[in-house]
């Protein structure tokens, strides 16, 4: 009888006087959403975004900056004059091109938490070319940036084999080459290549043809243009080529794309090294484009933005450079706040912390459904 | 023989942070959670350590301090990854450098960097109290783990998250206690280490070591008297570089210093070259677990 095991169910299991009747109490019941529309992710994606910015703005209220002095904080760093605008776009470059080689590697599956090891040893091989005086002058630059390229990749070459041939996590390898990489520049920077002049931690300049040549426009170097090129070249690559598919293929299913005849393995390898490749060229951006010497720090902070500038530019090549100028800005205003109200530029880090929490927590509510049901 | 003597009391101190986040880290993958933010609670434990001993409290109360703020990460991490379901991996590494963030921005604005603190004093042949208290903590998680009906159904989660359910085991329930028992553990080794060992706060002052103790935790396959005796070979590697610098032999200062990051790396190949890498490791592992998904 159906129906009275029906009303069986829904009886009280226990009737107790009614005036002691509680409340159900209520659980979470999650319903997967079957169809989400563009427009529902990108006003998510949005909505997360400016959640983030007014709780960021809240945090930064609490320690004594009101909104309307941030708000021309941030005018003043960005627009005040075609020089502040100028300092915008050259932090941007760095910022896009370690968003990019964190990128790569995440789109096919990698996870590169290596970058800063990856910027050191391709700035150590782009520094060899220099302060040894390899090869002509003529083609001094394209041979650092070459080096650069080539030590990056060796230095990813470890994690990606390990990876690929024993099933190692290159989430460990990569992160603790980092710290092999850093002792290797200390044990360089207080030894071989200390300043021979100032005794400073750092190597002697870099001679003209070493550096990126200035643009010629405020203190815009030829750093900025090259990245441009470059996230061109790589959204190409990914959004238009046929390498660029199967990528995204193997992302979505390793196993599917091995049994269609993708060729997995040579892809997870070339997406490998040219992220390490790329991550090696950052180094090489920062060395030779902005500082003009190897200094023990020029690293610092960008293995974290270029996670989060992937992430938020979904590993897109043109939200890469998109989010790297958003970071460029926010940077800067952090450097300015610090200055102006002494607020430590830790707080910078919470704040990008913040952003990646908000957007990959909208993931959530874009995948379920959340409803609130008395527990049976 | 001096040299050795040295070597061998200076050992649990450094094999110590080793071994409690080993542990914490295995409670928190025995039910199914991949915890890459070892680090970042062990940061958090390190500067409410430190924050605690400035403030005057003992030594005892400014490890429970550095426990507690295991447990308050734990709860943003047990929100991220059990509650709204951010991918593991993201999630740990949101939460080492959001850590790196916030204990830097506390220790700037209250002024506790590079202020010395009084420190936990030994007891015995130079070592101190938690050097004896660690083997027990080790010993109490497996009884727990392995004897206990907490225990069992914990791993259940982490083995098997449907069928634990299946069985009346909620696993969002299990997931939350093993995080924040874990970031516990974690939070007192950080603690332990600035406490104890360093007896200063610097920014970054943990170095890595929450990395080295994910690996340790893969090579001692999940296994936590494994994970004690890796935490005492990497303790005896670290308290080595002091030893070797003391002795005057010429050798490289920083290469020393890379000692244990390439042990780790020989550790992670050695571990992976024996085979059978997913061995032990707990079947769900990094994955999400939502009832409705069922199939």
């Amino acid at each position: 009888m159906p129906d009275a095991a029906f009303q069986l169910s829904r009886a009280p299991v226990v009737a107790g006087p009614p005036g002691r009747r509680r409340p159900p109490r209520l659980v979470p019941v999650l319903e997967r959403r079957q169809k989400v529309s563009d427009w529902e992710r990108v006003s998510v994606y949005i909505g997360s975004l400016v959640f983030a910015t007014l709780l960021s703005v809240l945090i930064i209220a609490t320690f004594g900056v009101a909104p309307a002095d941030l708000a021309r904080e941030i005018g003043a760093v960005v627009f005040s004059s075609p020089r502040a605008f100028a300092s915008v776009l050259a932090q941007t470059a760095p910022f896009a091109i370690a968003g990019l080689a964190t990128a790569i590697a995440f789109r096919a599956r990698f996870w590169n938490i290596g970058l800063e090891g990856q910027m050191i040893f391709g700035a150590i091989c782009a520094s060899v070319v220099a302060l040894y005086d390899v090869g002509p002058e003529m083609v001094r630059l394209p041979l650092m940036a070459l080096a650069a390229a080539t030590g990056g990749m060796l230095w990813i070459a470890g994690p990606g084999a390990l990876k690929l041939r024993l099933g190692v996590n290159e989430v460990i390898t990569t992160l603790l080459l980092n710290y092999i990489a850093f002792n290797v520049l200390l044990h360089l920077l207080y030894g071989a290549w200390q300043d021979p002049v100032s005794r400073f931690p750092h190597t002697e300049l870099f001679e003209d043809a070493e550096k990126l040549s200035p643009l010629g426009w405020q203190n815009l170097t030829w750093a900025l243009p090259i990245v441009g090129v470059l996230t061109l070249v790589l959204w190409w690559i990914f959004s238009v080529s046929r390498v660029g598919y199967l990528i995204d293929v193997l992302r979505s299913n390793p196993q599917m794309a091995f049994a269609m005849g993708v060729p997995v393995t040579a892809l997870s390898i070339g997406a490998i090294l040219a992220s390490g490749a790329v991550g090696g060229l950052t180094g090489f951006v920062i060395s030779a484009g902005i500082e003009g010497r190897m200094t023990q720090d020029f690293f610092t902070g960008y293995l974290f933005s270029g996670i989060l500038i992937a992430f938020l530019g979904r590993n897109h090549p043109l939200g890469v450079a998109f989010f790297a100028f958003f970071m460029a800005v926010l940077v800067l205003v952090g450097q300015s706040l610090q200055i102006f109200f002494q607020i430590p530029f830790a707080l910078t880090q919470l704040i990008q912390a913040l952003f990646i929490v908000c957007v990959a927590a909208s993931e959530f509510f874009l995948t379920y459904r959340l409803h609130w049901r008395g527990a049976v | 023989m001096d040299f050795l003597v040295n070597w061998l009391l200076s050992t649990p101190a450094f094999a110590v942070p080793f071994a409690l986040a080993a542990l914490g880290i295995i409670v928190t993958e025995k039910a199914g959670v991949l915890n890459l933010g070892a680090e970042g609670f062990m940061l958090v434990g390190a500067v409410a350590g430190v924050g605690a001993m400035l403030a005057g409290v003992g030594p005892f109360l400014a490890l429970a301090c550095s426990a507690l703020a295991g447990v308050g990460l734990g709860i943003v991490f047990a929100l991220m990854v059990a509650g709204l379901r951010i991918n593991h991996v993201i999630a740990g590494l949101i939460l080492v450098f959001g850590a790196h963030g916030l204990t830097s921005f506390v220790a700037t604005v209250n002024g506790w960097t590079n202020q010395s603190i009084s420190g936990l004093e030994p007891i015995v042949l130079g070592q101190d109290a938690l050097v004896f208290l660690t083997p027990l903590l080790v010993l109490g998680t497996i009884f727990t783990l392995e004897k206990t009906r907490f225990g069992l159904s914990l791993r259940a989660v982490g083995e098997n998250p449907g069928a634990a359910d299946a069985a009346g085991f909620d696993p969002t329930t299990y997931r939350y206690a093993a995080i924040l028992i874990g970031g516990a553990l974690l939070g007192l080794a950080g603690g332990y280490l600035t406490v104890a060992v360093t007896r200063i706060w610097v920014d970054g002052v943990v170095g890595g070591r929450g990395w080295i103790a994910v690996a340790l935790v893969i090579f001692a396959r999940w296994y936590p008297w494994r994970a004690l005796l890796g935490a005492v070979l990497f303790g005896c590697i670290e308290a080595l570089i002091p030893r070797v610098a003391a002795t005057g032999v010429e050798v490289p200062r920083y290469f020393l210093q890379m000692t244990p990051y390439l042990a780790t790396l020989a550790v992670m190949i050695w571990s992976a070259a024996r085979g059978r890498s997913g061995w032990a490791q707990p079947q769900a592992l990094g994955t999400h677990y939502v009832r409705e998904d069922r199939t």
